[in-house]
């Protein structure tokens, strides 16, 4: 089993919690992926569960989560697209936060 | 909680259960990996739909050879989180749940390959026997084992940019515990 990809899958997280606390947060910062952290996030900023943003951070956990239990067989196309998808999903956010500032300002 | 499942089964919620593939646990049988001689050693059937207790089916497992490796894996994890709490807070508890991670993986797996007494508890590193314990403060364990809750149930007194602060003179203390746990591994044999 890849000895790398265990601490992949934590830099990739960590990737994305630093796009979006580069934005400060009303209450609080996002400090995970898990879905029980997203949550406890959306409801101390009081923000929208239906927002874009909200829904690409709970694609980006449950690509982790797949990636935590693939199957050794699924260290194939499945896998390489799930990873690509994460990193495209960091790049959406980046560009959602940037957006919505965008749409603040205007 | 653990799931074992044939394939996609939408029973049963992911931010609820751990869940795995019969395929997927086999795998981790035959590479005596860590979580696979957890399972075998401490956990118990609740239930099953076909009454077949498939992890007491599979016997114990192959003999833990990874140790070294997985210990400098997550001697590396731990390196890669206090970089990024030095660099900035942007991913702090997250990254403190991290060091809290390493730590206790790294001594669960020093337990397991080494010791002879494996300890798969949240509390494995500040319990392992033979002086191998790490000595951090109890106020900076506690920091670093609420930021895990936190990460992983969302529940918990939010964690302050001071909090992170005292973490910062212990960090030392850590580094020199894993390299010294690392070494301790390698004397022993193991890969």
């Amino acid at each position: 089993m890849g000895t790398h990809e265990f601490n992949n899958r934590i830099e990739a997280q960590r990737t994305i919690l630093k796009v979006v606390n580069t934005q400060a947060w009303e209450t609080e910062q996002l400090i995970s992926l898990s879905r029980n952290a997203i949550d406890r996030w959306v409801r101390a900023n009081r923000l929208d569960a239906d927002e874009c943003l909200v829904r690409l951070l709970l694609d980006a956990s449950a690509g982790l989560f797949f990636l935590a239990n693939r199957s050794q067989e699924q260290v194939s196309d499945e896998y390489v697209i799930k990873s690509h998808r994460i990193a495209d999903i960091c790049r959406e956010i980046e560009n959602e936060l940037t957006a919505t500032r965008w749409r603040v300002c205007s | 909680m653990l799931a074992l499942v044939d394939g996609k089964d939408t029973r049963f919620d992911p931010n609820l259960f751990s869940i795995y593939s019969y395929k997927r646990l086999s795998e981790l049988w035959a590479l005596g990996n860590p979580f696979a001689w957890h399972l075998s050693l401490e956990s118990r059937l609740v239930f099953a739909s076909d009454d077949v207790d498939f992890i007491n089916r599979l016997g114990m497992p192959s003999p833990y050879r990874n140790c070294v490796n997985d210990c400098a894996k997550f001697y590396s994890l731990f390196l890669e989180a206090r970089e990024s709490l030095m660099r900035d807070k942007r991913s702090m508890v997250f990254d403190l749940s991290t060091i809290f991670l390493s730590i206790r993986n790294l001594a669960t797996c020093y337990s397991l390959g080494i010791s002879g007494r494996p300890d798969f508890s949240r509390h494995s590193a500040i319990r392992l026997p033979n002086g191998a314990a790490v000595q951090i403060s109890p106020d900076a364990y506690a920091t670093i084992e609420r930021a895990r809750i936190l990460t992983i149930r969302g529940c918990g007194d939010p964690i302050q940019e001071t909090d992170a602060d005292r973490i910062v003179p212990e960090l030392k203390i850590i580094e020199r515990w894993m390299i010294d746990l690392v070494e301790r591994a390698k004397l022993h044999g193991h890969t």
